[in-house]
């Protein structure tokens, strides 16, 4: 019996170091690591209120434990405790003190709510509209001739600026959370919210939609990506422009894709990319999938769910029922469509294509 | 005297704690949990009339309502208010013959109002408005359609209560039995009156 | 109708008032026997639950996973939480409350023991029709709070959410058709001298909860309704293309699903309230403030319904005020704390397994409360709403809180229910292989919850740094299940050889363990005259002194005990009438359950499904028929 107590401390003590290492490597989703003002105030809102916590954790879980110590029955005791029946005075204060607790806790809680809650004139807009699965973002009046510039899946935005994001939703209710960055806002049809926040540092946040939406809900996730104010110039420069003339090739999983032949393959009606994609500067003017403009920069491919490369890409245009379940795209393009409309070739080409409109940004680091 | 009395289950008790007779408060509760149920109709009705206005698929309630004939509608169901209540002091007062007069009377009154309802549906079903036209149409036919169904209990309550009277005559029960159809009746009556007075007049 | 003579204190009762084998069970009007069906229907429906749960836990111990696919998955968790609400939580409570409540105030049954048998029928065809889903396209797999506008029909295209609104729609009424039970038998059918001042504080909360399911269910019923007529009848209640309102769905929603949160917790919070001054060997510490804190959670628990809806955007006043009242509302649930403890207090503990499963609702309940705290405030809220976080604190609350406490209730009242005590090793080691189990599982939500994991995805990415948490998550719910296998063993073995259980195996306070273990059908022989909050310890320690206030006899501390409960009258005899058993109630419950299966499909198969819901009216009114006719044969003044 001896050698159970024994296991069991080292077990946990193991155990415990485990957590705490884990705990020590950030992970790029920690509410407790922000990076945005937003964040950050909650954060150091939720400092005192934990410690409060804590306190009042130890004194009840502390009076339960020594009380089943020093009260427990002896074996053999017959004595009969004093029946006390209640003392309304000691009730009175335990009613008060949790009561004043509380009150401080609310009062520092509006304060955060209201510094959270403020929206500045010139905050930079962007408009961000929750799909079935992926993000959709416009930045008004800043593309080509004063039209707003329309992208997925990686927001970008300035470092230092506020930001707004005009949150809407064209089917149900999403969820746009960059927990580094601030707290959730709801994206929900008929309806516009707002959220404002700062991002104090450069870097690329993982996001996520975090309102169960459907079956893909899992795999709807985004990038907010912060850069340097001039480099935030830059990136909405090259974007505004639409793509030059595709040419090029690119080695994609041992074929050679060719840039120009997987434009005209993409414009080919018959492929049928151009009923839901848009590129500026063609007349692949969809507006139900994601806008696909300078794709080749993209972070992800399919709304987060695999990094950029272009044999993902290529993956993602062969195999995308089974890597995105339920998504949109296969609807259309069923296994058995892309099995007789595209083959391997077709696929290296698209792949080319889209890889070969990039803008140069510098990336900031992953946080 | 022993203070004991035997404690009888269900509902004919000697002795309650609270005086009142179980069914009868049982009723009461229920009442108050329909309370709530009309109360979420209604307030779906006034959260979509603006809205209902804004759009362009707006179906103006003025324009269909028919006040007169939902004025006599009132009028059937308050009527029907006041031979329930005569039912109630008729079986009281053990007038077997008042009690059928004034019951049926009421089930006739309640299956009036439920004709004119279906009359009045029937005729805005005729003019556009559906259950899918606007937001009108969604949340006045449930609203009123529901009101109905609870009407059309009430008469199947009234006339389960009468056939058990007629078949049991001399059950002590009767009364109560009388009694609590007679406070849904009233019940009913009254969430018609806080409709009428809502949606059809302000 | 069994009519018990007495004569000199003996009691027989010469005719049979439960007919024989699976007909007695159909067709019975017995609190008690209705009580038990309630725990055991609702242990198998948690069981279920469970499965769906540790399914959910296997696919996530590891990222990247392919166990599940997201549908199944989805379908999981949607099952999860309506079984385990619906259909595990309240009416274990309500089997509980059902069993004990008449015997703590000294009543023979229910004030209507065939509406009472028609509840437990329609909860289990309820939940019955819930999972009759699986077989007809899939379970509902969009979320047990079902938000609009996913729950449409372009959204979600199979039956499984009219499934889910007739179910619930079923259970609802069963619900609230019980709450009126326990209204009236509560108010109206106390032992003579029980003032509501005397009633045990579980039969309090039993009241108070009675009242919250009335006034809430009715808001969650009209939101379906209207659900069910966006997906079949064209109306646009919920489409916000058609200028119909999601946010509208969620305030109904909540309306009545923030204080059914109360009615999950607060009938625990009795038995808890129960369990502890028995093994404590004193009275609760101040009645007053546990009773009535009760009250005042049960009327705050409506005015907090947005804290579920902080990220919703209904902007700084609306966040403000409902943060605040979620604020206060912690202060009477502190209190409840504070008094619990102090009945522990320089009391002789005794611990029980029972015991042990009290006070490990208090030790986790605080953890719950402390979650609750912070998630009551708007501004963290937001960063931990729809978070795992969210899943630790309403687990720890519900399972750390609400199930130890019926797990006390079932080791405290088990004995007087079957005439057999548990095991009582057993259900120690058991206790604390759930306990930390538990813990393993649903603690380290709270640490992936801050990391940013989202609720309700079927997979995460492996370099989120969520992997371990998962991990040890699922190595917990596996040890839980081991946790509750045990428990079950340790109910069927001691069912059938147990150790007899005397009538008062704990030397209780209040009136239930003043009869035999298990009560005979008719309870009480003689309806008790009460005179106190604790009856029964009264009555065998006339001498212990009570302090502060409380309405025991007074006299010398360190009294002698008696036996027996007496009355210091000769009580009259009087014939005691029980109500006969009837299929009436089963009868109009399967009507009422075609009835529903009738207006899931009438949308979209017109004629037969209109016929479906004929044949149910018409069922219903047979059994009417039948009810009608029985009650009046029950009439004790009719003339045998």
């Amino acid at each position: 019996m001896r050698i159970l107590p024994r296991t069991l401390l080292r077990a946990t003590i193991l155990i415990a170091l485990l957590a705490v290492l884990t705990a020590c490597s950030a992970g790029p989703g920690d509410t407790y690591d922000p990076y945005g003002d937003n964040a950050r105030r909650i954060y150091e809102l939720l400092i005192p209120i934990w410690w409060m916590a804590l306190g009042v954790f130890v004194i009840v879980e502390g009076l339960l434990i020594y009380a089943i110590w020093r009260f427990r029955r002896r074996p053999g005791s017959t004595a009969m405790p004093a029946q006390v029946h209640g003392n309304t005075q000691v009730e009175i204060l335990w009613t008060i003190a949790p009561a004043i607790i509380v009150l401080v806790i609310a009062v520092l809680t509006f304060r955060t709510q209201a510094a959270n809650a403020v929206m500045p004139e010139d905050a930079l807009r962007i408009k961000a509209i929750g799909h079935q699965w992926w993000f959709e973002f416009q930045y008004p009046d800043l593309g080509a001739e004063g039209k707003p510039l329309v992208t997925a899946s990686d927001m970008y935005i300035p470092v230092g600026r506020p930001v707004t994001v005009v949150l809407e939703s064209q089917d149900v209710i999403h969820n746009f959370w960059v927990p580094k960055l601030a707290g959730k806002t709801y994206m929900i049809p008929g309806k516009t919210n707002f959220l404002t926040f700062t991002a104090d540092q450069p870097g690329i946040y993982r996001a996520v939609c975090a309102e169960f939406c459907g079956e893909a809900h899992a795999l709807m996730r985004f990038r907010v990506i912060a850069v340097d104010e001039s480099e935030f110039a830059r990136w909405i420069d090259q974007k505004k422009a639409p793509p030059s003339a595709p040419a090029g090739t690119l080695a994609v999983n041992g074929l050679t894709g060719d840039a120009a032949r997987g434009q005209a393959i993409f414009l080919d009606a018959r492929k049928q990319c151009i009923a839901c994609h848009a590129v500026e500067g063609t007349n692949a003017r969809g507006l139900i999938g994601p806008n696909l403009t300078y794709y080749g920069s993209r972070q992800t491919i399919a709304a987060g769910i695999l990094p950029y490369s272009p044999e993902n890409l290529a993956r993602w245009l062969r195999e995308a029922p089974k890597l995105k379940p339920g998504n949109l795209m296969s609807r259309a393009l069923t296994p058995q469509w892309i099995k007789a409309n595209l083959s391997d070739q077709e696929i290296a080409d698209l792949v080319a294509y889209l890889d070969s409109m990039k803008v140069s940004v510098a990336l900031p680091p992953e946080r | 005297m022993s203070e004991l009395t035997t404690r009888t289950h269900g509902a004919v008790a000697h002795h309650t704690s609270l005086g009142v007779d179980n069914r009868k408060l049982g009723v009461w509760a229920f009442i108050g949990s329909e309370t709530l149920f009309f109360a979420t109709l209604i307030t779906t009705y006034f959260v979509f009339a603006p809205v209902n206005r804004a759009r362009p698929d707006f179906q103006d309630p003025r324009e269909f309502l028919d006040i007169e004939l939902t004025t006599v509608l009132a009028s059937i169901l308050l009527a029907s208010s006041l031979t329930m209540v005569l039912a109630l002091s008729a079986s009281r007062r053990g007038d077997r013959r008042s009690f059928t007069t004034w019951l049926l009377a009421t089930v006739g009154l309640g299956l009036a109002f439920i004709g004119g309802q279906a009359y009045e549906f029937n005729h805005l079903y005729h003019e556009g408005l559906t259950l899918s036209s606007s937001l009108f149409g969604t949340t006045f036919f449930v609203l009123t359609g529901f009101h109905g169904t609870h009407v059309a209990i009430g008469v199947i309550w009234l006339l389960s209560v009468f056939f058990k009277v007629r078949a049991y005559p001399d059950s002590p029960e009767n009364v109560m039995d009388v009694e609590i159809a007679g406070l849904y009746w009233h019940f009913v009556d009254l969430v018609w009156v806080a409709i009428f007075v809502l949606v059809y007049l302000i | 109708m069994a009519i018990a003579e007495r004569t000199a204190g003996t009691v027989s009762i010469p005719g049979v008032n439960v007919r024989p084998g699976w007909a007695g069970w159909l067709s019975t009007t017995d609190h008690k026997r209705i009580g038990i069906m309630y725990l055991v229907s609702a242990f198998v429906f948690f069981l279920i639950g469970g499965i769906e749960a540790l399914l959910m836990r296997i696919q996530l111990g590891v990222p990247d996973n392919t166990f599940l696919t997201p549908d199944v998955y989805n379908q999981m968790f949607t099952m999860h939480g309506t079984t385990m609400i619906f259909l595990g939580l309240m009416p274990l409570n309500v089997g509980l409350g059902n069993y004990m409540v008449p015997l703590m105030i000294g009543a023979r049954d229910m004030a209507f023991p065939r509406l009472n048998a028609l509840s437990i029928w329609l909860f289990i065809f309820g939940g019955l029709m819930l999972y009759v889903s699986f077989l007809v396209g899939g379970a509902p797999n969009v979320g047990w709070f079902a938000y609009a506008p996913l729950t449409q029909k372009q959204f979600a295209p199979t039956a499984g959410v009219d499934y889910w609104i007739i179910g619930i729609g079923l259970t609802g009424v069963a619900s609230i058709a019980g709450a009126l039970n326990f209204i009236v038998t509560i108010l109206n059918m106390r032992a003579p001298g029980m003032t509501l001042n005397r009633m045990p504080l579980f039969v309090w909360m039993q009241l108070v909860v009675a009242f919250i399911l009335i006034f809430a269910f009715p808001v969650l019923t009209v939101a379906t309704i209207q659900l069910l007529f966006d997906r079949h009848f064209g109306t646009r209640f919920f489409l916000p293309n058609l200028g119909g309102d999601a946010v509208l769905w969620q305030h109904l929603f909540w309306f009545f699903g923030h204080p059914e949160v109360y009615i999950l917790i607060l009938p625990t919070m009795g038995i808890i309230s129960e369990v502890l001054p028995t093994f404590s060997r004193k009275p609760i510490f101040g009645y007053a403030f546990v009773a009535y804190s009760g009250v005042a959670i049960g009327f705050l628990g409506f005015l907090v319904w947005a804290h579920h809806m902080f990220a919703v955007g209904l902007g700084p006043l609306a966040n403000a005020f409902f943060g605040a009242a979620s604020f206060l509302i912690a202060v009477p649930t502190g209190v409840k704390i504070f008094n619990w403890l102090a009945t522990m207090w320089q009391g002789s503990l005794n611990l029980t397994t029972a015991m042990h499963y009290a006070i490990g609702f208090i030790s986790m309940f605080i953890i719950g409360g402390i979650s609750g705290i912070t998630l009551a405030s708007p501004p963290i809220n937001v960063q931990q709403t729809d978070s795992y976080y969210v899943v630790a604190h309403m687990h720890y609350v519900l399972f750390g809180g609400a199930i130890q406490g019926i797990f006390a209730g079932i080791f405290y009242w088990f004995p007087k229910m079957t005439g057999r005590m548990l095991d009582e090793r057993l259900g120690k080691w058991q206790f604390w292989l759930m306990l930390i189990s538990f813990n393993l599982t649903f603690f380290p939500m709270h640490l992936s919850g801050n990391a940013g994991m989202p609720r309700r995805i079927y997979t995460y990415e492996a370099e989120m740094g969520w992997n371990l948490w998962n991990l040890i998550s699922t190595i917990g719910s596996l040890l839980l299940a081991v946790a509750f296998l045990l428990f079950l063993w340790n109910v069927v073995t001691s069912i059938r050889r147990g150790p007899v259980a005397p009538a008062d195996p704990w030397d209780g306070a209040t009136l239930e363990w003043a009869v035999s273990s298990p009560p005979p059908v008719y309870n009480f022989a003689v309806t008790p005259h009460v005179r106190s909050r604790r009856p029964l310890w009264d009555q065998k320690y006339p001498s212990l002194h009570e302090i502060n206030g409380g309405h025991g006899a007074s006299g010398a501390y360190h009294g002698e005990r008696r036996d027996g409960f007496e009355h210091d009258t000769p009580p009259a005899m009087e014939p005691i009438h029980l109500p006969s058993p009837t299929y009436a109630p089963l009868i109009v419950s399967v009507g009422i359950m075609i009835l529903g299966f009738g207006i899931i499909y009438l949308g979209d198969f017109g004629l037969i499904a209109a016929s479906a819901m004929l044949v149910g009216l018409l069922t219903m009114a047979f059994g009417i028929l039948t009810w009608v006719r029985i009650s009046h044969v029950d009439s004790p003044h009719h003339a045998h």
